[in-house]
This record gives C-alpha cells, sequence and structure tokens, in this order.
C-alpha cells in the first residue's frame, strides 16, 4: 500500500511526520531525524499499524531502521490497554526474553499525532492464519513451531506479579470471567442457552487456582509472525492482563483459531502433542487436559461472545462493515464446539447418524 | 402470483456471477469481500429456503420440555434483557454511536420466551436434578445449533463430521 496520512491530530499530513520525526529525534536521543517512509499495515481492526522508514542523526538508533507504530484505529474495544500500556507489557515480554519486536519508544502526549503510540523495530514475516496454516513449504516446519510456540508461551509466564511496570493490570480468574460473560448475556436481547449451559458447567467445574502469570490473552494463530519457517514475533499485547498459566493455552488450542486445518489441534499449526512439549520443557510443568480442557471452553465462550459484540458493532454501534455484522453468526460455531467438548456421547450420537 | 424466475434463482445467478464474472476484475486486496458477499448470499438463500421450518421443530420440543406450563403467566414477566447491562470490562456493549439494538426476530414470541426460559433454566442449572429432562434440554440444545449451522456455515458443520444438509442429529 502505498504511503499514506498518519491518523487524525489538527496539524497536516506533514505536520504530523515533522512532530513524529521530531518525537523520535528526542526519544532516541538523535540531533535529527527523518520520516522517509510511512504505509498502513494491513489488519489492525482495534489497532492501527504503520510502518516507517526512519533515518537518525546519531543518537541510540543512529543510521536508517525500519519501525513500526502502533495507535489506536478509530473504534477500539473497552477490554484492550492502551498504548502506553502495551508498550510496558511488550518491554515486560522483552526482558522476559520473549520473542517480540524490540519495544523502543512510547508517546502518551496527544500533541504529537492526536493520541497515544509506541515504536517498535519492524519484524519481517507473515502473521496470515490460513498461510500459517495451509501453505505446503511450511509442512515440515510445523511442528518445530507449535513446541516453538509451546516454549514462547511458557517464557511469558515467567512474568509474574507484582510488577511495578505492570500495576495496571488486573488479575481476571475464571468466575470473574463468567460473571462478564453473564452480564453480556444478561444485556443481549437473543437468548443464548449453549452458551448458559456451557457457563453452568464452567461455574461447576472452576478449576483449583494456580498462581497468577501474564497472560497474552491473545496467544493464537493469526497474532504470530513467521518469517520464512521460523517464528519472528508474538504480536498484539492489548488484552494481556494477569490469569491463570492455562488461560493461553485453551485459547491457542481453541477451535476458532485453527484456519482450515481442525485436526491439527495446536492453532492449526500442529498436534497438541508438539505444543505441549515445547511448553513443558520450558515451563517445568506437566500440563492437566482437565484443567486445559476448562480453559478450552472459556475460551469458546469468549469467542462466542466477541463475535456477538463484532455484531453489536453494527446493530448499535453504527457500523456499516458487512464484515463485522456477520461475525456475531461465528458464535453458533463455538456453541457447536461446546457441545462437542461437553457433552462428547452426544456428539459421537449425531455424526454417527451422518456417517 | 409472483413473476418467475423466484428471487432465489435470481439471488443464485446474482452470486454466480459475482464469483465468476466480477471478482476477476477486482484486485485481490478486495477478493476477501467479494467472498464475503457470496457467503451471505448463500445464507439469505438457504434461511429463505427452510423458511420456519426448523424454528417450529425447536418450540415444539420447547413445549415438549415445558408441558402444560409452557405458556405459564409467570414467563410473561420474566425479565428480559436490557440494555443498561452492566459494564464489564471485558463485555460492555459497545458505546451506543447509532441505532438502538433491536430485538430478536420474533422475539416477543411464545417461542422466544421459551428459549430465553431455557437459558434461564440452564443457567441455574434447573434440570440438573432430571436426567430425562437435561437429555431433553441438550438434545434441544443440539438441534438448535445444528439447524443455525446448516443455515449459517454448512460448511463448518461438515468438517466437523455432522451432516451439512439432511435430518440427523434431531
Amino acid at each position: 500500500m502505498a504511503a499514506t496520512a498518519l491518523p487524525r491530530s489538527e496539524a497536516g499530513p506533514g505536520d504530523r511526520q515533522r512532530a513524529l520525526a521530531q518525537f523520535l529525534a528526542g526519544a532516541s536521543g538523535a540531533e535529527a531525524a527523518a520520516v522517509v517512509r510511512l504505509e498502513l499495515l494491513a489488519g489492525g481492526a482495534i489497532q492501527e499499524n504503520w510502518g516507517i522508514d526512519a533515518e537518525f542523526d546519531g543518537g541510540a538508533l543512529s543510521g536508517r531502521h525500519r519501525l513500526v507504530l502502533r495507535t489506536d484505529a478509530a473504534t477500539g474495544v473497552p477490554s484492550s490497554l492502551g498504548r502506553v500500556e502495551e508498550f510496558a507489557v511488550l518491554q515486560a515480554a522483552y526482558g522476559a526474553r520473549v520473542t517480540v519486536p524490540e519495544p523502543l519508544f512510547a508517546c502518551a502526549d496527544p500533541a504529537v499525532l492526536g493520541k497515544p503510540f509506541f515504536v517498535m523495530r519492524r519484524v519481517g514475516g507473515s502473521a496470515a492464519g490460513r498461510s500459517i496454516t495451509l501453505d505446503p513449504s511450511l509442512e515440515a516446519a510445523r511442528p518445530a513451531l507449535a513446541e516453538r510456540l509451546g516454549r514462547e508461551l511458557a517464557r511469558i509466564q515467567t512474568v509474574r506479579p507484582p510488577r511495578a511496570d505492570l500495576d495496571f493490570l488486573t488479575v481476571a480468574g475464571p468466575a470473574r470471567q463468567i460473571a462478564e460473560f453473564r452480564a453480556y448475556l444478561d444485556a443481549h436481547p437473543a437468548p443464548r442457552p449453549v452458551l448458559e449451559w456451557a457457563l453452568r458447567w464452567a461455574e461447576t467445574h472452576l478449576p483449583e487456582p494456580l498462581p497468577p502469570v501474564l497472560c497474552h490473552r491473545d496467544f493464537r494463530t493469526g497474532n504470530y509472525l513467521v518469517d520464512g519457517t521460523r517464528l519472528a514475533a508474538i504480536l498484539d499485547w492489548e488484552f494481556a492482563g494477569w490469569g491463570d498459566p492455562d488461560e493461553d493455552i485453551g485459547w491457542l488450542c481453541c477451535k476458532g483459531w485453527r484456519f482450515g486445518r481442525l485436526d491439527r489441534e495446536a492453532g492449526g499449526v500442529a498436534d497438541r502433542a508438539h505444543f505441549y512439549r515445547g511448553y513443558e520443557g520450558e515451563a517445568g510443568r506437566r500440563l492437566d487436559p482437565a484443567r486445559v480442557k476448562f480453559w478450552e471452553v472459556i475460551a469458546n465462550i469468549r469467542w462466542a461472545v466477541i463475535a456477538m459484540q463484532q455484531s453489536d458493532r453494527y446493530l448499535m454501534g453504527g457500523s456499516r462493515s458487512l464484515s463485522t455484522a456477520i461475525t456475531g453468526r461465528r458464535a453458533t460455531e463455538c456453541e457447536l464446539e461446546l457441545l462437542m467438548l461437553l457433552d462428547p456421547a452426544g456428539a459421537a450420537q449425531r455424526v454417527a447418524a451422518h456417517a | 402470483m409472483r413473476d418467475l424466475p423466484t428471487s432465489l434463482d435470481l439471488l443464485a445467478l446474482g452470486r454466480q456471477m459475482l464469483l465468476d464474472e466480477l471478482l476477476p476484475l477486482l484486485p485481490p486486496e478486495r477478493h476477501r469481500d467479494a467472498h464475503l458477499l457470496a457467503t451471505v448470499m448463500a445464507i439469505v438463500a438457504r434461511e429463505a429456503r427452510n423458511e420456519n421450518g426448523w424454528q417450529e421443530d425447536i418450540s415444539g420440543l420447547l413445549r415438549d420440555l415445558y408441558g402444560d406450563g409452557a405458556e405459564a403467566p409467570e414467563l410473561e414477566t420474566a425479565p428480559g434483557p436490557t440494555l443498561a447491562g452492566r459494564q464489564g470490562r471485558n463485555c460492555a456493549p459497545p458505546a451506543a454511536g447509532g441505532r438502538g439494538l433491536p430485538g430478536s426476530p420474533g422475539g416477543s414470541s411464545g417461542a422466544d420466551r421459551l428459549l430465553r426460559r431455557l437459558a434461564r433454566n440452564l443457567r441455574n442449572g434447573a434440570f440438573e436434578t432430571s436426567p430425562s429432562r437435561a437429555a431433553a434440554a441438550r438434545a434441544i440444545l443440539w438441534q438448535l445449533t445444528i439447524a443455525k449451522l446448516r443455515e449459517g456455515n454448512p460448511h463448518f458443520l461438515a468438517a466437523n463430521g455432522f451432516d451439512p444438509a439432511g435430518e440427523q442429529g434431531k
């Protein structure tokens, strides 16, 4: 996509580009900086990511660098962190040796671009889910990719509270999540008995709590970059919080993130065994299938609610996007998966009737 | 009394034109949108073909589950949904910037009230002491879900081993 204008501010595009260059120079200790290329990157319904090529005259980044500027899109969602907070989480992950783009600078001052943003190094690769799960050239590399994802997740979980730099993060245990899902359903006009049934199951099968860890909360295929055959970066930390160590495992394995390879339960990439092996080897903790199942049920409920929220943006948020409006239909896919997870005998009976 | 071809025939022709003739003319970054439009047209066609068939089946099952109390007066006063629901951090409905959220289709019908009652009962575990009623409730959940996916995403049903078009699974 051709270079285009930076987001909203009172100033014109040229002024904003100069303001950004001035910010980059100040933040990096350069005598001067220039933005020589700017492009809006694909994806990002909630955030905007801008690719930047910048030249620094002196300072910590002297020379030319490829960077990414991340800021809010026009329509945020209430559950995502602010950009300065997300930057702090990214810094914590970087410090824990998680494979992430190096975080460079954050700016909370709306005078620069009109809204907060942060800047990180640009990492090559693709996050396109279907490409990662279906591209034949990745076939041999996928088991190792799944194992690597397990190791990365274990490293994320080495970040634990209390952390003064992450004191804005809240703990969202399963009981709180169940209450929030029910509150959402109460506010929605369409009854969802399958979700209610699954929430009741979850309420009556709460796992023993484990000490909270940093949860990415959107750790899945589509949110990491693969460059060639190697994992290049874990992206999109806007939903992070403190939570149960098995929550992200359930999310990655949730059927909604398998992108055309439902048989490969670890994010459409490989069998769970590869992912689990990487995780267990790095974390030094054996995974309990019953706990993972619990979090997979929660993942499917959460996915269903997110899908419904997308359609809400059309139904009452004023969005005219067809893609947004139709996403709510995907909630029923999650409901089928919940039935399959929680009533395997019923599933077998109905599949057998088809066979 | 309507003229032929039927609206469903016209819709099918339009979808074919979109996929076969128009899509190749679009830049690659709009192909996904064209496929999305084709998906919507297919959903509309499936829903139109089914009319209200499966909803009536579900209504019948709900009436069977609730028996003589299916139309009890207490149902009329059951708390309905409210847009002033609490603002959960992860689940708050989006800020109202457009029109209000309409009720679900048929939202005031007896079937809808029974479905809401089922949802409320499942939340409260009302059938957990009666295996037969729990099984009957589960059967409704299965039938409802499969029926919705037959219209909304039959490919997903098939990918999970279910019959995407037949009558099994009831």
